[in-house]
């Protein structure tokens, strides 16, 4: 199959990756990109695992082909981070124990990271809304559900304090 | 005693790395030269073999090599009890998982080319789907050399016809549940490589790596210490890791290249392959006084187990073992039996066989009540086991505090007195109605067959590596020892790495299933937490002339007489280091419980008992037959907290997972073949569909428990399903005794008709 040359901005960095175009964005983050922390769940688009942010908005990566991504400016689980330290949404499932097994987690911290960014106030019901895409068989949802809210807490404590 | 990190809501071990997304899992590991390997699944559930030819897939570009069942060196099947499933099929397939031939190639199309390309010539035959066909005289035998009927316990006690004859009211109804899917987020996989000696590593997401380590080694007819299986991250298990999957198709492929190969499920594979939750039903007949005093039980499990035993016949064990629930039954005959069938294997799934029979067991103390319009609660509390009463099994109930407490706390919650003040029919056509199930667990492998093993070691920093075998897949176990060690050496969870297993580095706690390594591998990190830890206290001594009973670990700090002292844990692991004391030890702890003598006899505990009771309010629409869970409460005997995050995370998850039982979770098997082989066919709970849930865990101590602590993984999810199915029983007035609970069953049973 002929190659395909796609330029992605992938957690603030430019990159540049050749691959043939029946290939998915999630292959080439994994596979040529050694980003591993999107997982692949079901290959589906079902389970929610393999989301990342492309442009703003939260999407199953097994579902994108790598080229439909090119020039794309991208975010996976890797890019949460601040200067190396856990974001406060991480801090948050840390501390509310939102994730048992973590294979669900990347999608999980995508989903609740889309959210808070665009409406960083949610409602329990808004916030189902918002994960209803990830699937999560250890936690029972309600653990993720308190993390999110205490993420976003603890956003309008910051943003009251400045 | 106060604690500083045992029950205390510390942070998870392992959530930098699982929140980072740096956590690595199989597929994330990768490797020089590796092969992608497939397996060629069976096209029939039931066939004769006639030939394999691979000659042609052998022959395509990037293919690397094609195994069948004439390259398996050793034995040609594996053996979590009887060694009854081939690794690779010979002359017939039995259902739709047999793997007939492994592949290893360059690339995934080639790999795929090649499974493509393999020429099975199949005579399929009619096969044998229920297990009432493969019950008959003189049926075929699902599995050639095999009965069909594969017996587990048969238990008699008392005198069953005087039960009968004392009673008032007799329960007669048979139950039935379904084939469920463990869907953990994280399909099976394996990695397998020759190290630079020749030793086989095979990496994969398991949950018994020891065990597959014997049975690699076996297959391949290579010595066990020859074998090196490692344990990386774990998606979810939920006992479906508990045997073999592809290891020793892995394997083979990496002895017969010489090269690295990994094997991934796709998720349709893993949907028809691995073992799935057995469907079972229960006969169930009870006999009572009017007062509700139980007098007699007669109950016979009968499941489909699939063809090959896998965990089957254990799976039964545990449900004649805990068949009688958590009451004391007199006069009891109880039987179980797997039975093979050409459809899905079933084998291991949290829970282990008692969700099944709660959900007959605790339907019938409600149907009890209702016969005799007593209160769902006073039947229970009647019947319900006495600390020292022996079980239909012959295990003594040590502790039986929590039977009670647990059904106290939980109606205390729901507000049970003032049930009667709640709108039963909010409107015209919605029913409300209540639910309890109490239920009984027991933990671990059975006195005298359950071990585990594990190393602790202090380095000179102060910081502690624990090397352990128990898989953390989730439950949170590397938190809860880790926890054991720093409370035991006055450090913080910070301080500690938990070492995955490994087989060369890591010591056998045996398999993570039957809820154990709380109380398995808990008890041996404590003992080998104390050998360091006198070690530290002896090396203050010395240090301070201070008598060694005054003295203490605390939060990193020397302490006597409860005042903090100058000298740190890292002063302490560095002087002990000096002066020639342990700081390395192993911890190795048997479940062995003492015998106790009763009036009936000489007695022991099998296993720890975990006790819990649930609640459920459902509305239930009477018209379209959907059913709301408005509130599930959930009260659950843990012994102690020791990891707070991980007690109550698998307490939520367990109800949840059990919502998803009751409510909407069940595999369509026609003629062995699964329909629904996807996550979008095949429904669990999501964020949009999980009741409220209010969650208690009780304290009461389990003696022979770490810090008094018993198990929680699988009780979690015991009574959910029970609950819920009686909740909604209450609603409509008829006796639900099929789960799931789908609207068609709801509206059959409130039209009146039989299923």
């Amino acid at each position: 199959m002929s190659k395909i040359e796609i330029q992605i901005c992938v957690n603030g960095e430019e990159r540049v990756v050749q691959t043939t175009p029946d290939r998915t964005l999630l292959k080439v983050l994994r596979e040529d990109l050694n980003l591993t922390g999107t997982k692949d769940g079901c290959s589906q688009g079902d389970c929610g695992a393999c989301l990342v942010i492309m442009d703003g908005k939260a999407v199953n990566s097994c579902l994108v082909l790598a080229a439909q991504a090119d020039g794309a400016e991208i975010v996976t689980v890797e890019g949460l981070a601040e200067n190396g330290e856990l974001s406060k949404l991480q801090q948050a499932f840390a501390e509310r124990w939102g994730f048992q097994c973590g294979f669900c987690t990347p999608g999980m911290l995508i989903s609740s990271y889309v959210l808070l960014q665009s409406n960083p106030d949610p409602t329990l019901e808004e916030i189902k809304k918002a994960l209803a895409g990830n699937l999560c068989r250890c936690t029972g949802y309600k653990p993720i559900f308190d993390s999110v809210q205490m993420a976003a807490e603890v956003n309008q404590e910051v943003s009251h304090d400045a | 005693m106060t604690h500083d990190v045992i029950g205390k809501p510390s942070p998870n071990v392992i959530n930098h790395q699982i929140l980072t997304g740096s956590a690595h899992y199989l597929d994330d590991l990768k490797m020089e030269g590796l092969l992608v390997g497939k397996i060629l699944y069976s096209e029939y559930p039931c066939a004769l073999i006639k030939s394999i030819d691979t000659s042609k897939a052998k022959e395509l570009p990037g293919v690397v090599a094609v195994i069948t069942h004439e390259d398996v060196p050793g034995e040609n099947n594996f053996l979590l009890q009887e060694p009854d499933q081939p690794v690779l099929m010979k002359d017939r397939v039995n259902y739709l998982g047999d793997a007939i031939a492994a592949v290893a190639a360059e690339t995934e199309d080639a790999a795929r080319a090649a499974l493509d390309a393999i020429q099975v010539d199949y005579e399929p035959l009619a096969g044998t789907f229920d297990i009432d066909t493969a019950l008959e005289d003189g049926a075929d035998q699902v599995l050639p050399g095999y009965e069909n009927i594969i017996p587990a316990n048969l238990y008699e006690r008392g005198n069953l016809e005087e039960g009968f004859q004392e009673a008032d009211v007799i329960i007669e109804n048979t139950y039935q549940s379904q084939w469920i899917e463990q869907a953990f987020l994280e399909p099976e996989g394996a990695l397998s490589y020759l190290d630079l000696e020749g030793n086989m590593v095979v990496y994969a997401s398991n949950q018994a790596p020891f065990r597959d380590r014997k049975q690699i080694a076996r297959s391949l007819n290579i010595p066990e210490h020859n074998v090196r299986v490692i344990t990386p991250y774990v998606g979810g298990g939920f006992g479906a890791k508990d045997e073999i999957h592809v290891q020793i198709h892995a394997a083979l492929l990496t002895q017969i290249t010489g090269r690295p190969v990994k094997i991934l499920r796709t998720r349709e594979e893993s949907i028809l392959t691995h073992v799935k939750r057995h469907p079972i039903r229960v006969y169930h007949k009870l006999g009572a006084t009017k007062d509700g005093k139980i007098t007699a039980v007669e109950l016979k499990a009968v499941a489909d187990t699939g063809p090959y035993m896998n965990a089957g016949l254990h799976v039964m064990w545990f449900v004649g073992t805990v068949g009688s629930g958590p009451y004391y039954l007199p006069n009891v005959r109880l039987e179980t039996l797997a039975v093979r069938t050409n459809n899905p294997i079933g084998g291991a799934m949290r829970g282990f066989g008692g969700p099944q029979v709660a959900l007959a067991y605790e339907g019938q103390m409600d149907e009890l009540a209702k016969a005799l319009k007593m209160d769902p609660v006073e039947v229970r509390r009647i019947n319900a086991v006495q600390s020292g009463q022996v079980t239909p099994s012959g295990s003594i109930i040590r502790e039986a505090g929590a039977v009670p407490a647990s059904i106290d706390e939980a109606t205390r919650m729901i507000g049970w007195e003032k049930l009667d003040e709640v709108e039963r029919q909010p409107a015209p056509h919605l029913r409300r109605g209540w639910g309890m199930s109490t239920t009984w667990f027991v933990v671990g492998l059975g006195r005298g067959q359950d071990n585990a093993s594990v190393i602790v070691e202090m380095a000179t920093d102060g910081s502690v590596v624990l090397r352990t075998g128990a898989v953390e897949m989730g439950q949170g176990v590397f938190t809860t020892l880790g926890s054991i060690v720093a409370e035991n050496l006055g450090i913080g969870l910070d301080s500690i790495r938990v070492i995955s297993p490994d087989t060369d580095i890591t010591p056998d706690a045996m398999q993570t299933a039957a809820s154990r390594q709380t109380f398995m591998s808990g008890n041996a990190v404590n003992k080998a937490s104390r050998v360091i830890r006198q070690s530290l206290l002896e090396a203050a001594a010395e240090e301070t002339g201070l008598p060694i009973e005054i003295l203490d670990l605390k939060k990193g700090k020397l302490v006597a007489e409860g005042e903090e002292l100058s000298m740190t844990i890292p002063d302490l692991a560095a002087k002990a280091t000096l002066t020639n004391k342990q700081m390395y030890a192993s911890g190795f702890y048997v479940m062995d419980f003492p015998e106790e003598k009763t009036e009936e006899g000489t007695f022991y505990a099998v296993g720890p008992s975990a006790f819990g009771t649930q609640i459920a309010q459902a509305l239930v629409d009477i018209e379209t037959g959907e059913i709301q869970v408005e509130k599930l409460i959930a009260v659950q005997n843990v012994g102690k907290i020791i990891n707070y995050g991980g007690a109550y995370g698998q307490m939520e998850g367990g109800c949840i997972m059990g919502a998803g039982y009751a409510l909407m979770e069940e595999m369509l098997v026609e003629e062995g073949k699964t329909l629904n082989d996807s996550l979008e066919s095949y429904l669990i709970p999501t964020a949009m569909d999980i009741p409220e849930t209010e969650i208690k865990l009780l304290e009461i101590p389990e003696p022979f428990g770490p810090f008094g602590a018993v198990g929680i993984g699988e009780p979690s999810m015991l009574g959910t399903a029970p609950a819920i199915a009686n909740a909604v029983s209450d609603a409509i007035g008829k006796r639900m005794t099929e789960i799931p609970l789908t609207p068609e069953r709801i509206l059959k049973a409130i039209e009146g008709e039989e299923e």
